[in-house]
């Protein structure tokens, strides 16, 4: 076939994808014929309603040097793992305040941290391309440092966002700016599976966030820069199980719902977004009007859903830290706002496993943790 | 020399591709590839919305199992409480807590 042949075929392929991808939107707008907030109020829900003083500051955790970019907690409750621009990995007892661990990283440039499911290891990955994984137990060297005890390399570009398998110590996601995200042995340091790359139903950008489903943990949904999350089953890597679209911006931050079959996207469109996995249907947006000029209008950064998920909390690069109903679509509480608030963006959250506190990542070089502490009413 | 200058003029079509064009016809091969992958699967993907349910569908069931969890951060909840949920309050509360600087 002559160049000028294939040059039509192509023209003639990108118009049939884009005539199917305009009938698949038009397809499913007919079937989104509500809302979760229109039909929560036609049944009669009311927003939840918080005092000034319901979620209150509680810890503040001070030791970084520099901007905190992510954090995990441990599944056993009290435990965090902190990664900031001062080339460190903090770990914490968060009920206590004090410090267990401080690593000192090779690379400094880190992006994303995250605890194995048994507490006694930790990921971290970043501009280096490579995640490496750190043994809390083990003996330090000469410099006071633990050293690493294993690198995973084999990402062609930045590693953005890495998770542990839950309940499996030796399998953790990474998500990174080659456009993949890997399935790692973490014993042998060896890929398990590509998502994405070369087949054609992966990312067509930089991959952001993973969050794996905690109910069904083969299935694991991804955020990217080409403003879509995608759907995949670890056990068949050739193609996404489902595309959501939606976002008009990078998807920046992914997080199943407790259920394990919806999930939650965050974006640079400073809106949030719940889906349903298995129906593709995009049951919620959430957006708030924001003060200043349309230049100014602040990126959803991270975000994570109260045990029930009937909350979702948002953080922003501005500061705010917005607690929505989930059901109503209301911003009910402003943590940007409260008595003790961060002092800069917010660039990482997460739920402690029992779900009783939140804790929160700043630029400001804090982390700060948020719990109930007003009168509950138990029905 | 005229004469023989146009005959070892190549005609063009007939002469070897410069490596430059093989590249360039590899990669749109590649994107139609791609692309026709792509059609393939947006096709199942309207194919399977035909059998697709309505979002409202779901929602009564959602609605009622999200209120059914106990949630230790809303001012109002369902049961068991947990008396842990409270840790966060008990005891010394050093709210700056350790303060040492990494360096």
């Amino acid at each position: 076939m002559s160049v000028a042949e294939l040059k039509e075929r192509h023209i003639a392929a990108t118009a049939t994808v884009n005539s199917l991808r305009e009938r698949l939107k038009q397809r499913r707008q007919l079937l989104l014929d509500t809302d979760v907030a229109a039909f929560a109020k036609s049944q009669g829900r009311s927003a939840i309603s918080f005092s000034s003083t319901d979620l209150i500051c509680c810890r503040t955790l001070q030791g970084h040097t520099g901007k905190v970019y992510s954090l995990d907690w441990t599944p056993e409750r009290n435990r965090i793992v902190s990664a900031s621009q001062d080339g460190r990995l903090i770990v914490w007892n968060a009920l206590t305040s004090q410090k267990t661990h401080a690593i000192k990283l090779q690379c400094p440039w880190v992006m994303t941290c995250a605890f194995a499911p048994n507490g006694q290891s930790v990921a971290c990955g970043g501009l280096d391309s490579a995640c490496s994984i750190f043994n809390l137990n083990s003996q330090v060297d000469r410099d006071g440092n633990i050293p690493v005890s294993r690198i995973l390399t084999g990402h062609k570009g930045y590693v953005y966002s890495c998770q542990y398998v839950p309940d499996q110590e030796t399998r953790l996601i990474t998500s990174s700016g080659d456009q993949t995200c890997v399935l790692w042995d973490v014993t042998t340091g060896q890929r398990i599976s590509v998502f994405g790359g070369e087949f054609p139903s992966g990312h067509t950008a930089d991959v952001l966030s993973v969050s794996i489903n905690s109910s069904n943990s083969n299935m694991f949904v991804s955020g990217s820069c080409d403003m879509t999350a995608r759907l995949w089953d670890t056990r068949i890597a050739s193609r996404a199980v489902g595309t959501y679209h939606g976002h008009q911006g990078d998807v920046n931050t992914v997080k199943f719902f407790p259920d394990g079959q919806r999930f939650g996207t965050g974006s640079d469109d400073s809106t949030c977004r719940l889906y349903d996995m298995r129906t593709g249907h995009q049951l919620q947006v959430y957006s708030q009007q924001h003060e200043g000029d349309d230049n100014d209008v602040p990126i959803v950064t991270s975000i994570a859903f109260s045990i029930s998920g009937r909350l979702l909390f948002a953080g922003y690069s501005s500061g705010d830290c917005y607690v929505w109903d989930t059901l109503m679509a209301e911003v009910v509480l402003n943590l940007g706002t409260s008595q003790n608030s961060h002092e800069a963006r917010i660039s990482c959250l997460g739920l402690s496993s029992d779900g009783s506190a939140l804790c929160t990542g700043s630029w400001d070089k804090n982390l700060k943790i948020w719990a109930f502490g007003g009168h509950r009413k138990v029905i | 020399m005229q004469a023989n200058r146009a005959e070892a003029t190549p005609v063009i079509g007939r002469s070897a591709p410069a490596p430059s064009d093989t590249k360039g016809k590899h990669r749109i091969s590649a994107e139609v590839k791609r692309l026709e992958q792509e059609s393939r699967s947006l096709e199942e993907e309207l194919q399977q919305l035909e059998k697709t349910e309505k979002l409202s569908a779901g929602l009564q069931e959602f609605l009622l199992k999200v209120e059914s969890i106990p949630d230790p951060l809303l001012p109002e909840t369902t049961g068991p409480a947990n008396t842990s949920w409270d840790r966060w309050f008990e005891g010394p509360q050093d709210t700056q807590g350790c303060r040492c600087w990494i360096l």
